[in-house]
């Protein structure tokens, strides 16, 4: 029989976890390095989307089924940013233990005040997110609240290192304090400037430091920029008196460009996420490098 | 007097009763409320406009050969994209839930103006231990990679030239049981098997028959009738995946057109169905918007088995039946833009072997379909494509033989999506 002879040839493949090291899944770059940061060697991390893709729209590779099969831990943005791709890998994966509602399933939009929670919903409106903007990691405050999350299920699910997590969360959290007076230091000449934004990506980053949001560059979430929608933000820019148009890096940058060009206002490709630019590759050079592209000239 | 009074007392007290108690009332009115829990539903509508080189009863009377020889099974009256003109392809109603902590259920209904039929309905596990999962109800059988998809994520208005001989226009949509299992291996890999009831009306079928005379009996198939078995597996190279997988279903056929009921002539085949299926997909990520896809299927049939045929003075002749078909198709599509899609498709039916009492029945082969698509989407939800065929595998029977029918055909198709539809997979 065919199968007899493949059974020990499955079982070479099969990659039992390492004692004591609990496998966690990450869907998105920021969230594997904070479970990192606070699992330290007791956790392997395994991370889903690229960073430098944009976090809606994720091919759902069969890979990531393979990686999700000998997961304990499905850690997610949540807000229904995974929506278009997560749902059908979990299904297929087999894992009881990572499906929703399960101790091995965590969604971090349940811990953090989401913004923009529309009152009503349509799909009038583009691509809104009914739960509120799910870019809530961009806002630095919300790291810490973030890194408790992930301790306390950590914690529950591997008890015995309940201490090790716990102390590595307080390490990150005052080393998270410190970094925040430092931003906080660096963007305050900038307090109260106006902006233009791609996609509505930056809006928790842009309201803890006191920018002011004039508007996006999509006409509406999730739909590119049309002829006459560019030539309303082109008035926008002038009436209003835009310093920086904000662009992310995984959409066109062509109307961005344009208006950069035309109305000679300086356009920022911000990192939004760790993986998104070569220099940001941890939660905290990706602040870092959103502070310095801001503040350089 | 005392009523009137009573109500309008009444009356007052309900204007004056304070606004809290009011509330208060009203959320306890909803105590039993239960709107929380309606599933995710959705509808899918598509449409087109078809125009075709050939008058639409021609067309539906062409068959393939071999295929689905000796019947003409006017193969293109029913299924998308029929009719010259606009086409109500369908209106697809989908309704998800979690049942409970331990089961999923899923439901697409088919609307079409004249009615509605249960296209899928199934329940799945959510909580088996060891990678396990089953499934079981009316669903399209995991037969390769095209016939699990849904019309609508298809990169084409049609199903590929081969899946639609072999199977119809409906595809492999069984009722039964399916069992997969997830080895926890560092790669992907996914093995299933499906019982299932085999009623397709192509391939598979579980009826008895008899002639009018009683001269030929064959006993119906008591089911369940199809088994299906399938290995999938994948791995990435750089921004690659590759998808690829083996099926095999193998089943009872039984066709009877008009040899048990009195007329004047018929024919009914009974006979041992064993169809494999090799399926390969790339997709290749150019960046974070861009994306080139491939497909590509072969199916490979073999039927043995006896063609029972009573003429118009009742003799019956009933030689062995032999056929080997195979085909493929592949596709590749390429996402150029946020908005815009376009691909090209190459079907071939290759091989067609039909013996019938060992005689060679010389079945044309090498029957081809070429098509190419452009396809603009304003947003996920909704989504416009331009198909062109360009058709080679048709014929009608003739006097003495087949007669190559083909035909080329534009179709203008409109597909859009309301409420809560579920990601797709891979």
């Amino acid at each position: 029989m065919k199968l007899s002879k493949m059974i020990p040839l499955l079982l070479l493949f099969m990659q039992t976890a390492f004692a004591g090291q609990l496998q966690v899944v990450a869907t998105y770059g920021y969230i594997g390095d904070i479970v990192q940061r606070v699992g330290k060697d007791r956790v392997e991390v395994v991370l889903l989307a690229r960073g430098d893709y944009n976090p809606h729209i994720i091919i759902p590779k069969p890979s990531y089924i393979a990686k999700l099969r000998r997961a304990d831990l499905l850690v997610i943005n949540g807000g229904q940013l995974e929506i278009g791709w997560l749902p059908q890998i979990i299904k297929q994966a087999n894992n009881a233990t990572v499906q929703p509602g399960e101790r091995g399933f965590l969604d971090l939009s349940m811990h953090v005040h989401l913004i923009d929670v529309p009152t009503s919903v349509s799909r009038e409106l583009g691509d809104v997110h009914p739960e509120g903007n799910p870019h809530f990691f961009l806002d630095p405050d919300n790291i810490p609240i973030i890194a408790k999350a992930i301790t306390e299920r950590l914690s529950e699910l591997d008890p015995d290192n309940q201490s090790f997590y716990e102390a590595n969360n307080k390490e990150l959290y005052a080393l998270w304090q410190q970094k925040m007076k430092e931003w906080e230091e660096k963007l305050k000449p900038l307090q109260g400037e106006k902006v233009v934004e791609y996609h509505k990506i930056f809006d928790y980053f842009l309201n803890r430091f006191g920018f002011t949001i004039a508007g996006t560059i999509e006409p509406l979430p999730g739909i590119p920029p049309t002829t006459r929608h560019i030539a309303e933000v082109e008035q926008l820019i002038k009436r209003e008196g835009v310093k920086y148009i904000l662009q992310d890096v995984y959409n066109p940058q062509d109307a961005s460009t344009y208006l950069s060009k035309q109305l000679n206002v300086k356009l920022i490709i911000m990192p939004h996420d760790v993986g998104s630019v070569k220099e940001a590759d941890n939660v905290f050079s990706v602040f870092d490098e959103i502070v310095r592209r801001l503040t350089n000239g | 007097m005392k009523l009137k009074e009573t109500c309008i007392l009444a009356l007052l007290l309900l204007f004056l009763w304070p606004a809290g108690l009011l509330r208060a009332q009203s959320k306890e009115g909803s105590s039993f409320d239960q709107s929380k829990f309606v599933p995710d539903i959705a509808l899918i509508l598509d449409l087109s406009g078809v125009t075709r080189d050939m008058a639409n009863e021609k067309y539906y009377s062409l068959a393939i050969p071999g295929f689905s020889y000796p019947f003409l099974h006017e193969m293109g009256s029913s299924g998308s994209n029929a009719h010259r003109g606009w086409n109500f392809n369908y209106g697809e109603l989908s309704l998800y839930s979690v049942v409970d902590p331990y089961f999923d259920l899923f439901a697409v209904i088919d609307l079409a103006p004249d009615g509605a039929g249960l296209e899928e309905a199934y329940f799945s596990t959510r909580k088996l231990p060891y990678g396990f999962k089953v499934k079981a109800g009316r669903f399209l059988a995991s037969f390769g990679r095209v016939n699990e998809q849904h019309e609508h994520f298809w990169d084409f208005a049609n199903r590929p030239l081969i899946a639609t001989a072999l199977f119809g226009e409906d595809g492999l949509n069984e009722i039964g049981a399916q069992a997969t299992w997830v080895p926890p291996t560092s790669f992907y890999l996914t093995f299933g098997a499906e019982v299932l009831n085999g009623v397709n009306e192509q391939s598979f079928g579980t009826s008895g028959f008899s002639d009018p005379g009683g001269t030929v009996s064959v006993n119906p198939v008591q089911g369940p009738n199809l088994y299906i078995g399938f290995v999938r597996s994948s791995f990435d190279i750089e921004e690659a995946s590759i998808l690829f997988g083996i099926s095999n279903a193998v089943g009872t056929t039984r066709t009877d057109h008009g040899f048990s009921s009195p007329g004047s002539t018929g024919q009914a085949v009974n006979a041992n169905t064993d169809i494999i299926d090799g399926d390969l997909t790339v997709k290749y990520s150019l960046d974070a918007i861009r994306y080139l896809s491939f497909q590509s299927e072969y199916m490979y049939r073999v039927l043995n088995g006896t063609e029972y045929t009573r003429d118009s003075s009742i003799t019956i002749s009933s030689p062995s039946l032999d056929k080997h078909n195979s085909g493929f198709y592949a596709q590749v599509a390429a996402k150029v833009d946020q908005l815009w899609r376009m691909g090209i498709r190459y079907d071939l039916l290759m091989q067609n072997d039909v013996s019938l009492g060992g005689a060679d029945q010389h079945m044309p082969s090498n029957l081809p379909r070429y098509s190419a698509m452009i396809e603009y989407s304003p947003t996920e939800f909704s989504r416009f494509r331009l198909q062109f065929d360009r058709d080679l595998s048709r014929y009608a029977q003739a006097s003495g033989g087949w007669s190559r029918q083909p035909y080329t055909q534009v179709i203008l198709q409109a597909n859009l999506t309301i409420g809560a539809h579920g990601a797709h997979a891979f």
